[in-house]
């Protein structure tokens, strides 16, 4: 047997082992990739390898480089926690604080971090409504200029203390040579029972401090008319919805007014109609700027802001006589006046009158009119009284006093700024240098705090525990949603180490309330639910107040716990109310009219980029605050109203000056304003250690007011002058009238609809008859495409113009929803805001007298996710289309930015990202630009690692040169279709809401499957026929959103406002452009 | 013996001067042979310039976003779109003087059509640059090409105007561009066979396909010129009527109108017309080409301006009077506010547009003013600010205020960068034309030997030495019994 080789080559047979070796090998040869080290030119490597490293290397580099997005590694948990999903969101139930407003939410946490506040169903009083200022206070808490860890004060600046121990030890040694008298706590509006438990802990250890409450804005006018009308020293619950007759005296009750939240619910109760059988309350507003809330007025009357009180003593002499009616020159005023009060007496028991006055006297004066009008225990519910402002003026006054006089050794501030929003900062800035021991318990290096020797920073609401006491006996409870992000600690906390108890907030909270509601059970379910009412059964003890808790307090803090008594009208004060509202000095010349806007507020929204990029409802200006007058004063002035007024953002200046206190501030020429009246808003002009976001917008007016002895005026005489430069301003919206434009804005009143409630109805009829003549589909006639059947869902939303008061809540939501960029004032400026929702305003006004506001419309304008989109047939790559659910969805991936699709929309809903606001892009430093369109500090803040926490993760960011709209919160419809499909169920009506319709107080939006013939969406379209209408129905774009038609409560019947406009109306809109 | 020559008094000479087809050759090409003027050399560096800044200002709006430029959310489309669709228009006149002329048997056009056609490839060239430019993510902006991919079922849009856009301008650039090289085919060889430098006969030789001229060359040469030119012809008329889909086909109030096919096609010869004045004024004095570009071609084009003007005109008092016919409360507004009222923000733009296209051409009804050079020049540019400002018109003026009136928009100018970019373009055109008359012919040489006299001189000529010989002679000459 002969043993066969099978060898391939010589090295097989001559040298086995080597051969082996070299064939396990894959490369047979060493490729000389080490002589490449050092000396690539000298290498020994042949040119044909070069040449393979070079390919390779470009090859690569091509690949590499073609790799867009930069991938950030996301570490997954080792050990899953219990109840975590990642990727699905979890609620928890707490409650909003800041400023003494209490709104019951629930936070949404994804991944750990709190992303969006949504309303808390539960609260009956809210239920679930939320304000701008609610939605957007998630971003505080990712706020890059929060104050990280406990500070001292060391020569100018501020020094970190390593630890709470050692900064214990530094209080403790500088307090212990206070004497007692000689402590006071100051602070905003506590309305947390714990908290004010533990401040009377507190303030016993020190025996004859004392706590001073400072509200930023003072409501102590009302809270002593109150005391002084026999009803306690307390604020009562509104009952708006049951009110047949409002009339507001300058009360802002829909922006800003004590609890804008319930008074809206409350309100649009009121306001919606039933088509069969058409009744809305009506509603007066007397005042002397256009506020939001005069928007809404069915009819509205301009006064001086000083003649409040003459105005509520015409109302209440002409209701009841018991005072003398003082003279009013104005004759429409005094018409208005006789009206108004002949239409309370006729709906006595059902009306209500609210004024917005601090002044004593007028509230006084209010007190009465709501007696006489039988108010009391029907609109007015003084058995829940609510603890919102708590504030008396004097009180700080004094304390201010005895600072300066160094009767003061230790202050102890919270939730209170005088420095920046006391009409006396300056005393108050100097009378502080004289206080030893002064802490802070800000979050965020205001003005006062920055003057303080001390800083123990307070958590966050979304990191606290906590309660409120909104009403008596509504508890609302704070829990905390993430990990204190910085070296923060509970002002609790610190007032306890302090008063000597080791026990930390979160211990003594719970122990508080176990104690209280009877068990840990009752205490888990409450912080599960949020709220605790007194109807509720989880609750039946009455949160009463603790001995020490007024014992301690040489001045009650404020109207903590109902009393029994003073639940009738007390009219021992009138007669001296009425005569020092008489012996008031009046003002001649022209008067300055502070307000607060829904978005910044008193000063606490200034520092947070959504509530400042949110355009105020009346005036659609974002980013500053500026002086409102009349287009008689603009005359006066000598202000042109022409094109380049409304064109240009460049508004002229003027110099307002009030006693000492001067301030330049570009005007805002409204309708609707009292000739002499300047208003201006206050909460801008804040400190720059603020913040980059508060850090030079508007001017502080604070100064402007004026403390009188008793209260804080709002209002004074003031001089203008012009000081002959402009100053830019930035609108979204410059043009203010809907130039008769029927198919935009359907708005009527309520005599006209009851005379021709058809006239929509009609109208759309014709438009059918027209286009559709056939089978009455637009869908099957109206285009030369074939129709699309459409199986299962459809979505479609609803918007009752009737409800909407345009207070912005629904702006603020979608932004935070959908990462909706911020973009900064000097891109607002150039007309680049981002926001997916809008609220279109419109000015109704004589076109002889424009002065003279007829009404003003709000129109919440958003993509209409039209079923023949003229957007999607025109992007050439498809980016832009439609769902099989009716939904005009982006695939931002897509979309090259032609922007087609937004010239084309006829809604202008469409945002294209100009520049890379939210730095999605992969080309390095693209936000430096520095000649054309520099981005403001604020996009760059926002594109903070912090602040990039709060971003949705279900939503794309998108990047540069990428169109994006509204997408119906595409997120949440899924979420809620998977959540039925888990549950095998059909998706329940109500089930899905959209944010915009979520964060509304006012339920305007709805929401829903429209194939679904029992859902709320059909249920409205169905029943209110003669109010529907789509906006621009006659372009056959078949939009998705139905708007209910806006009806004004004033018997006018205004003849011929159909669609049908004579052609002479060609050369009247022509006219109506060169106003504004 | 008169009767053996018949000469039309009517048709003066297209090419003057009595040129022989040595001379023709020698006149046209010598530019290119000739070492560049310091004139030449000015010009071509300041359009460089220009180009160079143009594609600063491009590489900015790239690298920091479309927020470069001032338009906005109202406007979305302001200086690119004008941009586009007027450097389009002007790319119009080249291939009609080219292709339809052609058709039509205008023996004129060879004067001038070369320059033309350079000129219409090279303002294709500056048109495309916008549309691709204004894009916001210009990266991806292959996405608007149906190629295959693996991104299932995504395919391109085919009822967006701006894809047919896409089609239309780049098959328009397409075959502008074969039709125009093929026509340099025979003058490439003609540089080449009198290059006296290696690398010119190099560069010609390449450039000129291996041209011999044999016969099978002409004959197909001229097949496919009439391809090319039949070709051509419908896209003269389809590029600009589908462009003017881009806003026909929309729903904006000022856009959505059915008289823009042919309005638009009108204004773009218009002011193809006007800018082949502009060149051919300056071109015809600089390279000494009078009397190849005569008063003549001059004096035609102006009816070609003054006819298309008047359309133009009548296009734009159509659509004013259907939109107050028509009752559009929206489009009426367009016109009536938007355009026509001079106090509103734009109204004056209208006016320019007005007095520069409609009005100032009607001063070519006369002759001598036809003739007038100066005045020549001065029109054409004045038409073509004239044409700016109608797509300024259209685009900027709908839309700033359009459906609702909460999203009328502020006023919108132009940002250094949306001024650099065209200036950039002008760049790019007058570069590309600087070269192309310093390296091409700038007329068709062999085209233009066609329709020389020549032949007719000679045979003139001929009849000259025969009127005057005897009949003896002649009959000597031209008898047949020479033998005997």
């Amino acid at each position: 047997m002969s043993q066969k080789k099978y060898w391939q080559g010589f090295g097989d047979v001559n040298d086995p082992e080597t051969n082996k070796k070299q064939v396990q090998d894959e490369f047979r040869e060493e490729l000389p990739f080490a002589d490449l080290d050092d000396k690539i030119v000298d290498a020994a490597t042949p040119r044909r390898d070069f040449l393979k490293y070079l390919g390779f290397s470009t090859a690569a580099a091509t690949l590499a480089a073609s790799c867009k997005v930069p991938v950030r590694k996301a570490i997954p948990y080792a050990n899953k926690p219990e109840n975590i999903i990642p990727g699905e969101a979890k609620y928890y139930a707490t409650t909003y604080v800041q400023d003494g407003d209490v709104i019951p939410v629930l936070a949404k946490v994804r991944d750990g971090r709190p992303i969006k506040i949504e309303g808390n169903d539960l609260c009956s009083f809210t239920k679930g409504g939320t304000t701008a200022r609610a939605q957007a206070s998630v971003l505080d808490l990712y706020d890059t200029h929060r104050i990280t860890n406990p500070k001292q004060k060391k020569g100018d600046k501020f020094e970190e203390v390593p630890t709470y121990e050692q900064f214990d030890q530094l209080v403790g040694s500088a307090l212990s040579g206070a004497s007692g008298s000689s402590v006071v706590l100051l602070t905003g509006t506590v309305n947390s029972p714990s908290t004010k438990q533990i401040i009377s802990e507190f303030l016993a250890k020190y025996p004859g401090s004392r706590h001073v409450v400072a509200d930023a804005v003072s409501y102590s006018g009302m809270l002593l008319a109150n005391e002084a009308s026999g009803f306690g020293r307390k604020l009562p619950s509104y009952n708006f919805g049951a009110a047949k007759v409002i009339v507001s005296l300058g009360a802002d009750f829909l922006g800003t007014w004590i609890s804008p939240v319930e008074n809206a619910r409350g309100y649009s109760t009121g306001r919606k109609i039933d088509e069969k059988n058409p009744q809305m309350s009506k509603h007066y507003q007397f005042e002397g700027y256009l506020s939001t809330t005069g928007a809404s007025a069915d009819e509205r009357f301009t006064h001086r802001p000083s003649e409040t009180g003459a105005v509520a003593l015409a109302l209440l002499a002409a209701l009841d006589g018991s005072v003398a009616a003082p003279a009013i020159a104005d004759a429409k005023l005094k018409a208005g006046i006789a009206k108004v009060a002949a239409d309370l007496k006729a709906n006595n028991g059902a009306s209500l009158v609210v004024c917005g006055s601090n002044d004593v006297n007028v509230q006084v004066i209010v007190n009465a009119i709501n007696n006489a009008i039988g108010a009391h225990g029907r609109t007015i519910d003084w058995s829940k009284p609510v603890n919102y402002r708590q504030g008396i003026d004097k009180d700080l006054a004094d304390l201010i006093n005895d600072m300066d006089t160094g009767k003061v050794s230790a202050l102890f501030i919270y939730g209170a700024n005088p420095a920046y929003n006391h009409p006396m900062a300056a005393k108050f800035k100097s009378a502080l240098a004289k206080v030893k021991t002064s802490v802070s318990f800000s979050e965020k290096m205001d003005e006062t705090t920055s003057l303080c020797h001390f800083i123990a920073p307070s958590h966050h609401y979304l990191e606290s525990w906590g309660d409120a006491e909104p009403k008596a006996g509504y508890i609302s409870f704070l829990q905390p949603t993430i990990f204190p992000l910085f070296k923060t600690r509970p002002f609790q906390t610190s007032l306890l180490k302090w008063s000597g108890n080791n026990t930390d907030y979160e211990t003594y909270f719970k122990n508080y309330w176990t104690g209280k509601l009877g068990s840990d059970e009752a205490f888990e379910k409450a912080l599960q639910e949020g709220v605790v009412e007194p109807g509720s059964a989880a609750i039946t003890i009455a949160v009463t107040p603790t001995a020490s808790d007024s014992a301690a307090i040489q001045r009650p803090a404020g109207p903590q716990v109902p009393t029994s008594t003073g639940s009738s009208f007390n009219s021992g004060g009138v007669s001296g109310a009425a005569s020092a509202i008489n012996g008031a000095k009046k003002i001649s010349g022209d008067e300055v009219v502070l307000y607060e806007k829904i978005g910044v507020g008193s000063g606490v929204g200034s520092s947070n980029p959504w509530l400042q990029e949110l355009p105020d409802a009346v005036t659609r200006a974002s980013w500053d605050n500026y002086a409102l007058i009349s287009m008689a004063k603009a005359a006066e002035l000598k202000i042109k109203l022409d094109n380049d007024y409304e064109y240009y953002p460049a508004k002229p200046v003027i110099t307002l000056t009030v006693g000492s206190s001067t301030v330049d501030l570009p005007v805002l020429v409204l309708p609707g304003m009292n000739a002499n009246t300047i208003a201006v808003a206050v909460g801008y002009g804040r400190n720059p250690e603020l913040g980059r976001t508060a850090a030079g917008v508007g001017q502080n007016v604070y100064p402007f007011a004026a403390f009188n002895g008793t209260t804080i005026d709002y209002c004074n005489a003031v001089s203008v002058k012009d000081a002959g430069r402009k100053a830019k301003i930035a609108q979204s919206q410059i043009h203010n009238s809907y130039e008769g434009r029927v198919e935009v804005v359907r708005e009527t009143t309520l005599a006209t609809f009851k005379k021709d409630p058809n006239m929509i109805s009609e109208w759309r009829e014709e438009l059918k008859e027209e286009y559709a003549k056939n089978t009455g589909d637009y869908k099957v006639e109206g285009t030369l495409y074939p129709d699309h059947i459409q199986p299962g869902i459809k979505w479609g939303m609803n918007i009752d113009m009737n409800a909407c008061y345009g207070c912005g809540a629904c702006v603020v939501a979608c932004h935070l929803e959908n990462n909706v960029p911020v973009v900064g004032k000097s891109e607002v400026l150039r007309y680049h805001d981002m926001h997916w929702l809008r609220i279109d305003r419109y000015f109704v006004s004589d076109e002889k007298n424009p002065d003279d506001l007829k009404a003003v419309v709000f129109q919440p304008m958003l993509c209409q996710h039209c079923d023949n989109a003229p957007c999607e047939n025109v992007c050439p790559v498809a980016a832009t289309n439609h769902s099989t659910e009716g939904i005009n969805q982006m695939a931002y991936n897509r979309c090259i930015g032609t922007r087609y699709c937004a010239n084309n929309c006829p809604f202008k809903v469409r945002r294209f990202n100009w520049a890379d606001y939210m730095g999605a892009d992969s080309f390095p430093n693209n936000q430096d630009q520095q000649l054309v369109g520099k981005l403001d500090p604020v996009v760059h803040q926002m594109n903070d690692e912090l602040s990039r926490m709060v971003l949705n993760p279900d939503v794309t960011v998108r990047s540069r040169g990428v169109m994006e709209k509204c997408s119906f919160c595409v997120q949440r419809t899924q979420a809620g279709k998977l959540a039925a499909k888990k549950a095998g169920r059909p998706l329940i009506d109500g089930e899905v809401k959209t944010a915009c319709q979520q964060a509304c107080s006012a339920d305007a939006i709805t929401f829903g499957n429209v194939h679904d013939k029992n859902s709320m969406v059909n249920k409205i379209r169905n029943e209110n026929p003669q109010r529907s209408f789509l906006v621009l129905e006659q372009l056959h774009v078949l939009p998705n959103i139905t708007y209910l038609a806006k009806v004004r409560n004033t018997d006018e019947v205004i003849e011929g406002k159909g669609h049908h406009k004579p052609e002479a109306e060609h050369s009247a809109v022509g006219t109506q452009t060169e106003h504004h | 013996m008169s009767l053996l020559r018949y000469e039309s008094q009517v048709r003066p000479p297209l090419v003057q001067g009595n040129k022989d087809y040595h001379q023709v050759t020698e006149d046209i090409c010598r530019p290119v042979e000739a070492k560049p003027s310091k004139l030449w050399w000015i010009g071509f560096l300041i359009s460089v310039a220009f180009l160079g800044f143009g594609i600063f200002s491009v590489t900015m709006e790239v690298m920091y976003g479309t927020g470069q430029w001032n338009l906005n959310k109202t406007i979305g489309w302001g200086w690119d779109i004008t941009n586009f669709v007027w450097w389009v228009g002007i790319g119009h006149a080249g291939t009609l003087i080219s292709a339809i002329l052609l058709l039509f048997r205008q023996g004129w056009r060879t004067g001038v059509n070369r320059a033309a056609e350079a000129m219409t490839i090279f303002a294709v060239m500056c048109a495309g640059q916008f549309p691709i430019w204004h894009m916001g993510r210009v990266w991806d902006a292959f996405f608007v090409l149906p190629y295959a991919n693996t991104r299932g079922p995504l395919w391109v849009n085919f009822n967006s105007p701006l894809l047919w856009d896409v089609f239309a301008i780049s098959t328009y650039f397409t075959v502008s561009l074969l039709f125009w090289y093929s026509g340099l085919l025979p003058d490439l060889a003609t540089l080449r066979d009198r290059a006296k430098l290696k690398w010119r006969k190099f560069f010609y030789g390449v450039a000129s396909f291996g041209w011999t001229g044999s016969t099978k060359h002409w004959q197909r040469h001229e097949a496919l010129s009439l391809v090319l030119a039949g070709l051509s012809t419908p896209l003269v008329l389809s590029v600009h009527t589908i462009v003017s889909f881009d806003f026909a086909t929309s729903v904006v109030p000022g856009w959505h109108t059915t008289i823009f096919p042919p309005y638009f096609v009108a204004g773009a010869i218009f002011s193809g017309f006007a800018m082949v004045q502009t060149l051919l004024v300056v071109t015809r004095k600089v390279l000494g080409l009078e009397e190849y570009i005569t008063l003549e071609h001059i004096d035609v084009m102006n009816k070609v301006i003054v006819l298309t003007g008047s359309i133009v005109g009548i296009a734009y008092l159509t659509e004013l009077f259907i939109a107050w016919y028509s009752h559009v409360d929206y489009e009426w507004f367009a016109f009536s506010q938007n355009r026509v009222n001079l106090n509103s923000p734009y109204g004056w733009s209208y006016y320019i547009m007005m007095g520069c296209n409609v009005l100032s051409p009607q001063i070519f009804w006369f002759r001598k003013m036809r003739r007038n050079l100066l005045l020549t020049f001065f029109m054409s540019i004045l038409v073509n600010i004239g044409m700016w400002f109608e797509r300024f018109v259209i685009i900027v003026t709908s839309v700033y205020r359009d459906y609702l009136p909460s999203s009328w928009s502020t006023y919108y100018t132009p940002t250094i960068w949306e001024v650099g970019f065209y200036l950039g373009t002008f760049g790019l055109f007058f570069t590309c034309y600087f070269l192309f008359s310093k390296f091409f012919p700038v007329i068709a040489v062999a085209e233009i030997k066609h329709i020389l006299k020549r032949s007719g001189e000679n045979y003139k000529a001929k009849m000259d030495g025969v009127e005057n010989q005897s009949f003896d002679d002649f009959s000597h000459d031209h008898g047949h019994d020479h033998g005997a």
